[in-house]
């Protein structure tokens, strides 16, 4: 039987080879994109991989190097700034000749010199001094190799320094060697850009309709196959030797697939990495595949297509007559939107309540809220498809809604399962957007707007600045494109201290009438008493931003405010980038860090960067969704539409030759197809906005705002882009319906 | 269309007439000279052994294929030179058609299969729904509007098919081997029904079939070999 089957796919004929070939290529079009999807994922390991070092400790779990033979080293991981772009700053200090060498550079740089990563050094060359490399002293001795870095695209510095500058400055460390394992924990920083999680989520949700895709594909012209099965029945084959057949037909073809599949993966390997997915494009060498993938996909896909060709088979029987089949499927029912509404009723329940107490509570809840929504949209689809269908049949009064209409009412299941795929995507694309929207706004609007994107903030709070002379305040009023500055003093009366949060600070009001959005003075008074204002995005305290705020006075002199230490810089610039990145660079320069400077300083409105980096994470979240999920639902539907085409040959050719215009027949195709996308479309992205509506109630007691031009546009290009598609099946009806079909066997 | 037939019956002579055809598919040729003409209201039996053609020039004189080399004629008016689009007008307006197997829509049901060439001519959707209805009764289909096509026997498909080949009233009916999947009682029964209404209504029927029985139900037979009207003779009824 197996050979039979061998013999019907490989020798049988013009028609067999191009069923064959169709399907292969269909199916090396989903192991392709799956194969992209794996390597992505295993991507992100290598990221995680290349850039442990960055969380070096003083108890590395995996020591690049015998401890007990090395020299100390003196170091320090920080996060700097450039624009919305986070520069990794590593600053080192060797004590000894065998001190441990971080991946990527030679030798360790002596103080005076740096090393910085490739795409560093081109921002470097591209920008003036004043508004960053002035910011590292010393001079560039040699680029980072891609063994320390995430990405081509990774801001990264190594900066020399003697021990004893280093070994004052707060957060260095001393350490004998340097991590290799991606999970060790640093002391220096809380490394950001962990979003494996984030993929994995992308990736599962992925594979759905790639899986769904193969097997839809494998199913091409199910009816010719039927009809021939039933007349190798009607010669004593029995069902079981057919499953065989009809097995062996839908490997063979799947294993052609896998193989085009992998040639397809090596040749779009190049492009995909260029594409910054999170956030930072890939080193292609980085999207490899683990033999465990190879094994899978090379093994899984032929066997899932050979039990998907089984499983259709059980759907019909097919008897020595002909084909019998069903003839009316058994209909979805209404339970189906049970679990959808079960899960929009759960988010609702904490919108009504209120949020969970703790974080792991909270991602509990809304996890299973969302995850209820998304399963919920699967399996009530065929039910809303059925439901629309039938009512657009009944109301029908042109054949080609009728002739569609009737056939999506008679099989909702395989009109929805061809863009299932979107409509998970849609969802989580329209939830995310909505929600990042919101939060951007709800930030913006409570970070000062105009006058927090203007006025930067530099606290000292942890380690306040004992000595600002006159000379480095002139010197930072003076930096090109600031307006005003203000000193704020640790007041010696205010409450502080673990769990009382930053105290208040005091201001002479000569200084204060320098910006402002700080407020102002009692009338008559030297000094005022002035809350914390930070910068970074900090909410809670900025809502204190404005010139209507009047200050209380404060019991001190102006001479006695100034020789306290200080507790915040405040700095007003003309909002343009350059001038903003001149004063980090400046403040960088002007206060050194062993005197307490951590630096980078931010505007009120800013995001801080590991925040921006997982925002960064979440849209990419919504992009790569939407944009993986449109190939591969716009090739399912391709497919589904020319299955169905296939399958409906001979009463459409006879349709025509009767004189039914070419033109009907046509908008029946299309109807059948863009009914259901743009139905279910319209539900996942109602759900989605309903969801974020409800999440966002719940989390922040805020109300959606209606997402941007760039949703809309990527909603709009998702929806062209499928309907393309199917249009682009279309001109295959004029050539499966002509005259020949209708000649009698 | 009205003024189409207002044409037709203003013209004297056959109501189809082929002449002259040639068709060739790639290096085979179908038909080499075969002519054919039939009167108003005439049934003819096209007879001929499978590969001789017959299928062919029913497909000619439908205006399905175009010959390579001859005319066909419709009530006076040559149509082989027709635009695809006006002779796809021409045969849902003017033609009715009956094959072997498979033409109907197995989603819809045997009512909406008889009333979709209805819909087609822009008939709204509870009058075309309406005309088909009547059919069921004249063609002993009653009860079975709401069934679908694999809900129905053979012979019962069959008439649902010579129901919607009838219901536009077209002024000729081409019918390809109509009762070629169909045992002997049920083609008797459909043979029956389709020249009773075919002749009720004035119908030209141009038939396809190699079986003699069927052919016997005709007003006259042809017999085509090798591409070829070889012979015409009127038979007794």
């Amino acid at each position: 039987m197996i050979r039979l089957g061998l013999r019907f796919s490989l020798a049988g004929g013009k028609e067999a080879a191009v069923r064959l070939a169709v399907t292969a290529v269909a199916v090396a079009l989903g192991v392709g994109l799956l194969l992209l999807t794996l390597a992505c994922v295993s991507a992100l390991h290598s990221q995680d991989r290349r850039v442990a070092w960055l969380e070096t400790s003083t108890h590395n779990r995996r020591p690049n190097v015998d401890e007990a033979t090395t020299d100390p080293l003196w170091g320090a991981v920080n996060l700097d700034q450039f624009g919305s772009r986070v520069i990794d700053r590593v600053d080192v200090a060797a004590t000894g000749p065998h001190s441990p060498i971080p991946p990527g550079i030679s030798r360790l740089p002596g103080p005076g010199q740096y090393f910085a990563s490739p795409a560093l050094v081109r921002l470097l060359h591209s920008t003036p001094a004043d508004e960053l490399a002035n910011r590292y002293p010393g001079r560039l001795i040699g680029t980072i190799g891609d063994q320390a870095l995430a990405s081509p695209d990774s801001l990264t510095i190594i900066v020399g320094h003697a021990v004893a500058d280093l070994a004052h400055t707060p957060g260095a460390a001393e350490v004998r060697s340097i991590e290799t394992d991606p999970q060790g924990s640093s002391v220096f920083i809380h490394h950001p850009g962990r979003l494996q999680l984030i993929l994995a989520v992308v990736a599962g949700a992925l594979l759905f309709p790639v899986l769904i895709f193969i097997t839809t594909a494998t199913r091409l012209a199910a009816a010719q196959r039927e009809q021939r099965f039933a007349a190798m029945r009607l010669v004593g084959a029995s069902p079981r030797q057919i499953a065989v057949i009809a097995a062996v037909e839908a490997m063979l073809a799947a294993a052609a697939g896998v193989v085009g599949g992998f040639v397809l993966f090596v040749l779009l390997r190049p492009v995909m990495a260029r594409v910054p997915f999170t956030g930072q494009s890939f080193f292609p060498a980085d999207l490899a595949l683990t033999p465990v993938d190879v094994a899978a996909v090379a093994v899984g896909v032929p066997v899932v297509a050979a039990a998907a060709a089984m499983v259709a088979l059980r759907r019909v029987s097919i008897t020595p007559l002909g084909v019998v089949r069903r003839v009316s499927a058994a209909a979805p029912r209404a339970w189906r939107v049970v679990p959808l509404l079960s899960g929009l009723c759960e988010l609702g329940y904490f919108a009504v309540v209120g949020r969970p107490s703790t974080t792991s509570k909270q991602i509990e809840a809304y996890g299973v809220g969302f995850v209820l929504v998304m399963v919920g949209l699967l399996i009530a689809g065929p039910w809303l498809t059925m439901v629309g269908a039938r009512l657009a049949a009944r109301r029908a009064n042109r054949p080609s809604e009728l002739l569609a209409g009737r056939r999506l009412a008679d099989n909702p299941r395989a009109a929805f399962r061809s863009v299932s795929g979107l409509i998970l995507a849609l969802f989580v694309t329209t939830a995310a957007w909505g929600i990042i929207t919101t939060v951007v706004g709800y930030h913006n609007a409570s970070t000062g707007g105009a006058e927090g994107q203007r006025l930067m903030a530099e606290d000292f709070v942890d380690h306040p600045l004992h000595a600002l002379t006159s000379t480095t305040v002139g010197q930072l009023a003076a930096i090109r494109g600031v307006t005003g500055v203000v000193i704020a003093h640790i007041s010696p009366t205010a409450p502080g201290g673990p769990g009382m949060g930053p105290p208040d600070g005091l201001v002479s009001c000569a200084d204060l009438g320098e910006i402002p959005a700080l407020g102002h003075c009692q009338p008559g008074a030297d000094t005022a008493s002035l809350p914390w204002i930070s910068g970074a995005g900090i909410s809670t305290n900025s809502s204190q931003l404005g010139a209507k705020h009047l200050r209380p006075a404060a019991a001190y002199s102006p001479t006695q405010v100034e020789s306290l230490p200080v507790r915040s810089i405040y700095i007003e610039t003309d909002g343009s980038s350059a001038a903003i990145e001149r004063v980090r660079t400046a403040l960088e320069r002007l206060l050194p860090r062993d005197r307490g400077y951590v630096g980078p300083p931010s505007t009120i409105s800013e995001i801080s960067p590991d925040a921006q980096q997982q925002l960064i994470g979440y849209q990419r979240l919504a992009a790569v969704a939407i944009i993986a999920s449109i190939p591969i639902a716009a090739c399912s539907l391709a497919v589904s539409v020319a299955a169905g085409l296939t399958d409906r040959k001979r009463p459409f050719s006879l349709l025509r030759l009767a004189g039914t215009p070419l033109r009907v027949l046509r908008q029946v195709v299309a109807l059948e197809a863009a009914v259901p996308l743009l139905l279910v479309s319209a539900l996942s992205v109602g759900a989605g906005f309903v969801a974020a509506d409800l999440f966002l109630h719940a989390q922040l007691s805020e109300s959606l705002r209606p997402p941007g031009g760039a949703y809309v546009a990527a909603i709009t290009t998702a929806l062209v882009l499928s309907l393309g598609i199917i249009a682009a099946t279309l001109p295959l009806l004029q050539r499966m319906t002509g005259p020949e079909v209708a000649r009698n066997e | 269309m009205s003024t189409d037939r207002r044409e037709a019956s203003a013209v004297d002579g056959p109501v189809v007439d082929a002449r002259d055809l040639h068709l060739s598919f790639g290096p085979t040729p179908a038909l080499r000279g075969a002519a054919l003409a039939v009167a108003r209201g005439e049934i003819v039996a096209v007879m001929g052994p499978s590969g001789s053609g017959k299928t062919t020039l029913l497909h000619c004189l439908a205006g399905i294929l175009v010959p390579d080399e001859g005319e066909v004629w419709l009530a006076g008016r040559r149509i082989d030179r027709l635009s695809e689009t006006a002779r796809s007008a021409l045969r849902r307006e003017r033609f009715g058609f009956v094959f072997q197997t498979g033409q109907l829509v197995p989603e819809l049901t045997a009512e909406e299969n008889v009333a979709l060439p209805l819909l087609l001519a822009g008939v709204r959707r509870e009058q075309a729904v309406a005309d088909a209805g009547g059919w069921f009764d004249r063609l002993g289909l009653d009860g079975l509007q709401r069934r679908r096509s694999g809900e129905l026997s053979g012979g019962q498909a069959q008439r649902v098919a010579l129901a919607r080949g009838l219901v536009t009233r077209p002024e000729v009916l081409f019918a390809d081997e109509p009762t070629g999947s169909l045992d002997s009682l049920a083609g008797e029964q459909v043979m029956n029904l389709l020249t009773d209404s075919a002749r009720a209504a004035g119908t030209t029927v141009v038939l396809v079939t190699h079986d003699a029985r069927v052919a016997a139900y005709a007003d006259r037979e042809v017999m085509v070999r090798d591409g070829r009207v070889t012979t015409a003779e009127r038979v007794p009824r």
